[in-house]
C-alpha cells in the first residue's frame, strides 16, 4: 500500500539528531509543561510522548560515553 | 733569457738601477705604474721605495690584545692581535717603552700603544715599532662594557619579547665549552641524569684570551645552522674579570643576539654578569644549572602524566555519575513515569463536574416540586368550598360580580347563587 500523504510523520525523529545537553534541557522543559497541566489533552500526550523520546536519547548519550570511557582503559603503569 | 738575467746580476753590483746606464742596460720605469713584464723593477728596487712609503705613516695609538710576547735583549717582541677578529700586528718595543707594564701583562692583555710602521727591507716583512705601551686599566675597560650596554640596550637586544622560550625537550643541544675544565662535565651529566635520552653536539673552544671571541662566536654560528640543534649552551666556570672579557665582546654578543636557536648563558660570576647573559634566552648561574633548565626530569614529569589521566577519568567519570543522577530523577518525576495520572485528573474531573451537574438538576426539580405542593395547598386553601360547605352561598350578579351590598343589583337582575352541592338563578324582587 503507497504511502498517503495523510500519513502522520514522526514528530520526535528530530530527537535522534540532538546533543546530550540539547535533549537534557529540553527534556526539563518538557516535565514542567506537564507538571503545570495547563495544556489541552491532545498536547499532553504529545508532550509526554516528546519527553519518553528524549529521555531515551538521554540515556543513549550516557551509555555510549560509559563505552567509550571503557575502551580507552589502558594498563596506568607502563 | 737567461743571458739577460746574467747580465742583470752582473750590473747588480756596479749599478743603482736609475739614471743613465752603462753596457747598454735601458733605465728602469720612475714610477710603479710604468713597470711591465719586459720592464720590471728588481726587488732591490721595490723595497726601499716600501720603506719610503710607509715611512711617510705617521706614529698611530692602537689597541688590542697581547699575544705571545717575549724579551730578547733589551727588546720586546710581541703579537697585537684584534679583540674581535683574527687580525694581528707585530710589535717591538724596547724596555723602556714596555717599562713597569712588563710585569703586568700577559697572554690576553689588553694594552694601547704608540708606534710606528716600520718595513723591514731585507725580509720585506712589516711590523711596528712602539715608543708607548699602557695597559687598558681595568676600569677603562668597565668603562666600554658599560657603555656597550647602553648602546646594545637602546637597540633593544636586551628586550624581554625578543626572548625565545626553551624548548620543552630538545631533540640536540648545543654545548659551547672549554677544552678542559668541568662544565662540560657538569653540563652533560646533569642532564642525562635528568632525562637519559638527551643528545649533544659539542663545540670545545677557547673561552679566554683572545682567540675566545672568534672561536665563541664560530661555534654559536655552526650550531644555529644545524637544524637538529633546538638550544644552545654557551658554557664556562667562573674566572677573573679579564678572563670574563670575550662574553662582554660587542662582536660576540651581537653574534649571540642573532642567533635564531634558543641561547642559554651559563658562564659562572661573581658580581657583574658579562653581557652575553643579558642577551641570551635565559641564564643560568652555573652549568648545573643550565642542565636543569633544558631538559625536564623525566621521572616527575611522568608521575605528573599519570596523576593528570587518573585526574582526568575521575572527573568524566563523574559527570557521567552525575548527568546518570539527574535523568533518573527526571524520569520518576510522575509527569513521565506514570502519566495514566495526567488522563486519571482529567477523568476524575469529568466525574466531579457530572456529579455536580446531576445534585445541581435534581436539587432543581426538588425545589420545583417543593414549589408546586405549597402552591397547591395555597390554592385549595384559597378555595370557597368550605365555606360553601357551611351553609354559605355565593351571590353573582348578571355582570360576574360577586353581590355584597343589595344596592349592587337591581329589581329584575338575574343572580347566580352558588351553593355547595350546585347553582341557582334567581330574579332579584325588591
Amino acid at each position: 500500500m503507497p504511502k498517503s500523504a495523510a500519513e502522520p510523520q514522526n514528530p520526535n525523529a528530530d530527537v535522534a539528531a540532538l546533543s546530550y545537553e540539547q535533549a537534557r534541557d529540553e527534556l526539563v522543559q518538557v516535565v514542567a509543561r506537564l507538571e503545570a497541566g495547563s495544556a489541552p489533552l491532545e498536547d499532553s500526550l504529545a508532550l509526554w510522548e516528546r519527553g519518553e523520546a528524549l529521555a531515551a536519547r538521554c540515556q543513549q548519550w550516557l551509555d555510549g560515553a560509559r563505552e567509550r570511557l571503557a575502551a580507552v582503559r589502558e594498563p596506568v603503569d607502563e | 733569457m737567461v743571458l739577460a738575467g746574467l747580465v742583470s746580476m752582473q750590473d747588480a753590483t756596479t749599478s743603482d738601477g736609475t739614471g743613465p746606464t752603462t753596457g747598454g742596460r735601458l733605465p728602469l720605469p720612475v714610477k710603479a705604474g710604468d713597470t711591465t713584464a719586459e720592464r720590471p723593477w728588481p726587488v732591490r728596487h721595490l723595497a726601499p721605495k716600501i720603506a719610503d712609503y710607509i715611512a711617510r705613516m705617521p706614529p698611530v695609538w692602537v689597541e688590542g690584545q697581547i699575544l705571545n710576547f717575549k724579551r730578547w735583549n733589551n727588546l720586546w717582541f710581541l703579537t697585537l692581535r684584534d679583540t674581535d677578529l683574527d687580525m694581528s700586528l707585530s710589535v717591538t718595543a724596547p724596555l723602556g717603552a714596555i717599562g713597569k707594564v712588563a710585569d703586568q701583562v700577559q697572554d690576553g692583555s689588553h694594552i694601547v700603544i704608540h708606534a710606528r710602521p716600520q718595513f723591514h727591507a731585507k725580509k720585506g716583512t712589516l711590523s711596528f715599532s712602539a715608543d708607548d705601551v699602557r695597559l687598558v686599566g681595568l676600569g677603562e675597560l668597565l668603562a666600554r662594557i658599560e657603555h656597550l650596554k647602553g648602546v646594545l640596550g637602546q637597540e633593544g637586544l636586551f628586550d624581554e619579547r625578543r626572548k625565545k622560550p626553551l624548548p620543552f625537550l630538545p631533540g640536540v643541544i648545543g654545548l659551547v665549552v672549554a677544552q678542559q675544565g668541568d662544565a662540560e662535565h657538569d653540563v652533560v651529566s646533569n642532564a642525562r641524569a635528568r632525562w637519559a635520552a638527551a643528545q649533544f653536539q659539542i663545540r670545545r673552544v677557547t673561552v679566554q684570551g683572545p682567540r675566545a671571541v672568534p672561536e665563541v662566536g664560530a661555534a654559536i654560528a655552526e650550531l644555529d645552522a644545524d637544524p637538529r640543534v633546538d638550544v644552545i649552551v654557551v658554557a664556562r666556570g667562573g674566572g677573573s674579570f679579564e678572563d670574563l672579557l670575550p662574553f662582554s665582546n660587542e662582536t660576540l654578543v651581537r653574534a649571540a643576539a642573532a642567533c635564531r636557536t634558543p641561547l642559554v648563558s651559563a658562564i659562572g660570576h661573581h658580581l657583574d654578569s658579562p653581557l652575553l647573559d643579558l642577551v641570551a634566552d635565559f641564564r643560568a648561574s652555573t652549568p648545573t644549572d643550565a642542565a636543569k633548565r633544558i631538559v625536564p626530569d623525566v621521572t616527575e614529569e611522568r608521575a605528573r602524566l599519570v596523576q593528570a589521566r587518573s585526574r582526568s577519568r575521575a572527573a568524566i567519570r563523574a559527570r557521567i555519575e552525575r548527568e546518570q543522577a539527574g535523568l533518573d530523577a527526571i524520569r520518576s518525576r510522575p509527569a513521565l513515569a506514570t502519566p495514566t495520572t495526567l488522563v486519571d485528573q482529567l477523568e476524575q474531573r469529568l466525574h466531579v463536574l457530572r456529579d455536580t451537574a446531576r445534585r445541581s438538576l435534581d436539587a432543581a426539580l426538588r425545589h420545583g416540586h417543593a414549589e408546586i405542593v405549597g402552591l397547591a395547598a395555597q390554592v385549595r386553601a384559597l378555595s370557597p368550598a368550605a365555606t360553601l360547605d357551611r351553609g354559605y352561598a355565593v351571590v353573582q350578579g348578571p355582570d360576574g360580580h360577586v353581590v355584597r351590598d343589595p344596592v349592587d343589583v337591581g329589581a329584575g337582575d338575574r343572580l347566580r347563587i352558588r351553593v355547595a352541592a350546585g347553582e341557582l338563578a334567581a330574579d332579584v324582587t325588591t
